[in-house]
C-alpha cells in the first residue's frame, strides 16, 4: 500500500495516514486514518474554513512519529492571494494530537468559521479496503460540553475515540467547530487531542498504559537521538550507502512495537501501515538482519516469541506445541474468532529460526543467561521439528493448514497461493515440503548442538542433533536435488515429486549450510546467472518458468530481504565476487527509493528499465526490507564473531569506495571495521 | 460431579512443577462474578511451581470473568486471548502473567492435531 501522496506518521501500532493536507477521507481504495490496536479510530477528519477545504503549500514528515503541513484555504488557482496561513502539526504518541494554528496576514479582521469533520468507522484492519456495510456492533457517536466521544460497541467489545480541545470549541455529533475573530496579524492556535480507548468493561483500557517508549514527543526525540547515538557509526566515500544505513536506522527506530505481554520491550513489528504487529517470520529474520547493529532487538524477539510459544493442539489457529507463533492480531475479527490470530501459528519457518537466532545472537553478544533461560523453548521447537512437522514420515518439514476457511495455505515466507508450483506450473497438492525450510531444520540442529555442548551441559543431545542433522543433510541431497537442471528443487509433493523450478529459495540453502560443497559451485552460479539475476538482485522465480512473471508477488520479483540471506549464503560458502555482485545490486536499486527498499520490486532486467519498478501494493518501510542494508553490510566487509571477537574479512567491489563501520556492539565490547573497495566485479548480463 | 473450574484449577495444585511458568513468578486471582457472588482462585506462582487457593487476597494480576465463561476456557471451548481482546474478560496489573497462565487451558475439544499421512501414536 504505498499512495505516494499519503502521509504517515506512527508510534508503535499507532498510527495515522492521511492526505498531504492532513485530511482524512477513508474509502476503500484509499484506506486512510488514524489506526490503534488494528482498528480504525477515524475515518473522516477534515478540516474547513468559512465552509472552504484546504490546500496543501507543503508538508514536512519531521520524524517518523510527526508531520507538518502549512495550508491556505482554496483551491490551487487563487491561493496565492491568500491572506490566512494555516499549520497543522500532528504527532502520535500513544494519542493523536494535532496543534492546529492560524495566521492572518490581512490588513482587515476577519471572522472565520473553523470545522473539522470527525466520524469513526471503527474497520478491522482486514477489512479497510472493503466497503464498511455490515458492522455486527452499533456506532455510537456523543457530543458533550467538553468532547465528541465517537464509539463502537459488540457486546462487551468497546472501542471509543475521544476527541478534546484545548480552546473550547462547540461539538457536535459530527465533530467539533470554533468562531474565531482575528485581527490583522493576529493568530490563532488551538491544541486537539485524540485519544484512542479499548475499553473493557469497569472502564479500563486493555493496553494498560504500556507503551513502546515514553509517549510525548520530547520523550519519543530523546528515544530516537539515543537509539541512533547507541548504533554504529557507517562512514564511507560511497554517499548513498551512508543515507541508505541512516534511513534504515531511523525506520527501524519506528518499526519497533511493544506487544502486551512484555511489559513496554520492543520488538521489530512487520511493517508500516498494515502490518505493525507480531510477526515470528519477519521479525526473526530482520533480527538475524541487524544483529551487528541492534542486538537487543534480538533478545526482545527471542523471549516474546518464546513466551507465546503454542502448548497446545488448536486448529483454528494451527497451534501446536512447541511451535512459534505467525501472527498477533488485536482488532475486532481477531476477538470474535472470525480471524485466528489470537495468536495465529501457521508458518513453518518461524520455529526452526527461533534456534538459528539464539545461537547467532549468543555468538554476537556473549549472552548464555540467554541461552540457558530458553533452553526448554528449544528444545520444545526441535521437538515440533521432528514429531508435528513431519505430516509424511519421513525426516522433512510439512505444512497443511488445519484452519481451512482463514488459515494460510503455503506457510513459508512466498506465501501467496500460486508461489509453489511444478515445472509445467501446476500447482501440487498438500502437505508441501518447502525447500528452505529443511535448509533452518539443518542450521537450527547443528546450532543447537553447540548451544546443548557449551550452555546446556548435554553432550548426548549435541552428538544426536549432529547426527539428525547429517541424516536430513545426506537425505536432502538426494531428494531435492533436479538433476536435469542441477539445482534444488522449490519443494516436493506428498508423493516425493519435485516442484522442479529454479527459485531463489536455493539462496536460503547455502545460508543455512544444508549444500554439499561440490554442489555450492553450481549454486552460486544460478543464483548470479542470467534466469536469476537480473542485474539488481535475484528474482524469487527464474525467467523461463511458466510461472514467471516480473511482477508476481513471489514468482518473479525482487525481494531485498531474500537477496540479503542469499548474499550471507553465497559469503559462506567462499563466494564473496558472487555475494557482492548481488549486495552492489540491491544497494543500487535502494538509490532509487530514496535509501528505503520497498518490500519489493519487479523483476525486469536492468538494462531494459534502468529503474527498479516497484511492486504496487508493497508495504513500506517493511522490517526485513529495512534490515537489508546491514546485512549487506556485514556481508560485504565479512563481519563474523569467531572465538569471542569480531573477524573482519572485507571483500568490496571497487565502486564501493572505502567503508568504515565504528563501534559494532558484541561480547568484544566496541570495535571498529574498515574496508576498501578492491574486487573488481564482472557484471554479470542481467 | 465437579466442575471444569475446580478440576483445573485442583490439577494445577497437585502438579507440582509446571514447565510453562517456569519463568512465571508472582501473584494472579481470577474473580468469577455471578450477581453479587464471587468466586475466587488465588494462583502463587514461583518458577514453575503453583500453589492455587481460593483467597480473597491482594494479587499482582487481577483477572475477571463470568463463570461461565471460565468453564469454556477450562475446557478449550474458548479461547482465552480472544476474550481478552472481545472485553469478555478483564485484567488488572500485570498482563505479562494472564498472557502465560493462558497457556495453562486445553485446545478445543474437537482439534485434531497435525493430520499425519502415516501410522503413529499420537500423543496429547
Amino acid at each position: 500500500m504505498s499512495q505516494s501522496s499519503t502521509i504517515r506518521i506512527l508510534d508503535g501500532n499507532t498510527f495515522v495516514v492521511s492526505e498531504d493536507t492532513g485530511d482524512i477521507e477513508a474509502t476503500p481504495t484509499e484506506p486512510t486514518g488514524l489506526f490503534s490496536l488494528d482498528m480504525r479510530y477515524l475515518s473522516t477528519w477534515v478540516l474547513t474554513i468559512n465552509g472552504e477545504r484546504l490546500n496543501a503549500l507543503s508538508y514536512d514528515d519531521l520524524q517518523y512519529y510527526e508531520a507538518r503541513f502549512f495550508l491556505v484555504p482554496g483551491v490551487a488557482t487563487h491561493y496565492i492571494d491568500a491572506k490566512l496561513s494555516v499549520i497543522r502539526e500532528r504527532a502520535v504518541g500513544g494519542s493523536f494530537r494535532e496543534q492546529l494554528t492560524i495566521l492572518n496576514h490581512d490588513e482587515k479582521p476577519v471572522d472565520l468559521e473553523i470545522r473539522i469533520d470527525a466520524a469513526a468507522d471503527f474497520a478491522d484492519l482486514f477489512q479497510v479496503k472493503d466497503e464498511i456495510l455490515n458492522k455486527k456492533g452499533e456506532l455510537y457517536s456523543e457530543a458533550e460540553p467538553d468532547r465528541l466521544r465517537l464509539g463502537y460497541r459488540r457486546g462487551n467489545f468497546k472501542r471509543e475515540t475521544v476527541i478534546c480541545s484545548s480552546v473550547p470549541a462547540r461539538y457536535d455529533r459530527q465533530g467539533l467547530a470554533y468562531t474565531v475573530h482575528l485581527e490583522p496579524n493576529e493568530q490563532w492556535d488551538t491544541r486537539i487531542d485524540v485519544q484512542t480507548m479499548a475499553v473493557g468493561p469497569g472502564g479500563r483500557d486493555l493496553r494498560m498504559g504500556l507503551r513502546a517508549h515514553g509517549n510525548e514527543r520530547l520523550a519519543l526525540q530523546h528515544d530516537l537521538e539515543e537509539w541512533l547515538r547507541n548504533a554504529p557509526k557507517v562512514n564511507t566515500q560511497h554517499e548513498e550507502l551512508a543515507s541508505t544505513y541512516r534511513r534504515s536506522l531511523i525506520d527501524l527506530a519506528a518499526l519497533r512495537f511493544s506487544p502486551l505481554s512484555l511489559g513496554g520491550a520492543t520488538l521489530p513489528a512487520a511493517g508500516l501501515p498494515w502490518f505493525m504487529t507480531m510477526f515470528g517470520r519477519d521479525s526473526i529474520l530482520t533480527c538475524l538482519q541487524t544483529l551487528p547493529f541492534t542486538p537487543q532487538l534480538s533478545q526482545t524477539t527471542l523471549r516474546i516469541l518464546a513466551a507465546l510459544q503454542g502448548t497446545r493442539f488448536d486448529d483454528f489457529r494451527d497451534e501446536d506445541p512447541g511451535r512459534i507463533l505467525h501472527e498477533m492480531r488485536y482488532g475486532e475479527t481477531a476477538a470474535f474468532e472470525e480471524q485466528p490470530h489470537t495468536p495465529y501459528y501457521g508458518s513453518v519457518d518461524a520455529t526452526p529460526l527461533f534456534v538459528v537466532l539464539l545461537d547467532e545472537y549468543e555468538k554476537w553478544t556473549g549472552d548464555a543467561a540467554l541461552v540457558k533461560e530458553l533452553e526448554q523453548e528449544s528444545r520444545a521447537a526441535l521437538k515440533w521439528v521432528d514429531d508435528y512437522a513431519d505430516l509424511v514420515g519421513n525426516g522433512y518439514i510439512w505444512y497443511e493448514r488445519r484452519n481451512s476457511d482463514t488459515g494460510l495455505e503455503n506457510q513459508c515466507w512466498k506465501d501467496s497461493w500460486d508461489s509453489v508450483s511444478y515445472r509445467d506450473g501446476k500447482l501440487p497438492p498438500f502437505p508441501r515440503a518447502t525447500c528452505e525450510v529443511q535448509g533452518y531444520a539443518y542450521d537450527a540442529k547443528m546450532r543447537a548442538a553447540r548451544l546443548a555442548r557449551e550452555f546446556w551441559d548435554d553432550p548426548e543431545y549435541a552428538d544426536r542433533l549432529e547426527r539428525e542433522a547429517a541424516q536430513l543433510k545426506e537425505r536432502f541431497n538426494r531428494d531435492f536435488w533436479v538433476e536435469d537442471g542441477e539445482f534444488y528443487a522449490l519443494a516436493l509433493d506428498p508423493d516425493g515429486r519435485q516442484c522442479d523450478v529454479l527459485s531463489s529459495n536455493i539462496g536460503h540453502l547455502l545460508w543455512s549450510g544444508i549444500v554439499d560443497h561440490e554442489r555450492a559451485e553450481k549454486i552460486a552460479q544460478h543464483l548470479v546467472g542470467p534466469r536469476l539475476f537480473s542485474g539488481w538482485g535475484v528474482r524469487t522465480l527464474a525467467e523461463g518458468e511458466v510461472r514467471y512473471n516480473p511482477i508476481g508477488y513471489h514468482n518473479g520479483t525482487i525481494w531485498p530481504f531474500d537477496n540479503s540471506f542469499i548474499a550471507w549464503g553465497l559469503r559462506r560458502y567462499g563466494f564473496a565476487e558472487e555475494s557482492a555482485i548481488i549486495a552492489s545490486g540491491i544497494l543500487d536499486a535502494a538509490r532509487y527509493f530514496q535509501g528505503r527498499l520497498p518490500e519489493a520490486f519487479g523483476g525486469y532486467p536492468r538494462e531494459l528499465t534502468k529503474f527498479p519498478v516497484e511492486y504496487p501494493t508493497a508495504c513500506s518501510p517493511q522490517a526485513w526490507s529495512t534490515g537489508t542494508p546491514m546485512l549487506l553490510l556485514r556481508t560485504m566487509l565479512g563481519l563474523e564473531p569467531h572465538e569471542g571477537h569480531l573477524a573482519v574479512e572485507p571483500r568490496l567491489p571497487v565502486g564501493m569506495g572505502r567503508i568504515e563501520v565504528l563501534d559494532i556492539p558484541g561480547r568484544w565490547g566496541r570495535v571498529d571495521a574498515f574496508a576498501r573497495g578492491r574486487m573488481e566485479i564482472e557484471e554479470p548480463a542481467g | 460431579m465437579v466442575d471444569a473450574t475446580t478440576r483445573f484449577f485442583e490439577d494445577l495444585d497437585r502438579r507440582g512443577f509446571e514447565p510453562v511458568l517456569a519463568k512465571t513468578k508472582g501473584t494472579l486471582r481470577f474473580d468469577l462474578h455471578e450477581g453479587a457472588q464471587t468466586t475466587h482462585w488465588l494462583l502463587r506462582m514461583d518458577r514453575g511451581r503453583v500453589e492455587v487457593t481460593q483467597e480473597d487476597a491482594e494479587a499482582d494480576t487481577v483477572v475477571g470473568t463470568t463463570p461461565e465463561l471460565f468453564e469454556d476456557l477450562a475446557t478449550g471451548r474458548e479461547n482465552g486471548i480472544a476474550a481478552l481482546f472481545r472485553g469478555d474478560m478483564t485484567v488488572t496489573g500485570d498482563a505479562r502473567l494472564v498472557v502465560q497462565v493462558e497457556r495453562l487451558f486445553p485446545g478445543p475439544p474437537d482439534s485434531r492435531g497435525p493430520r499425519r499421512r502415516f501410522e503413529r501414536g499420537m500423543q496429547r
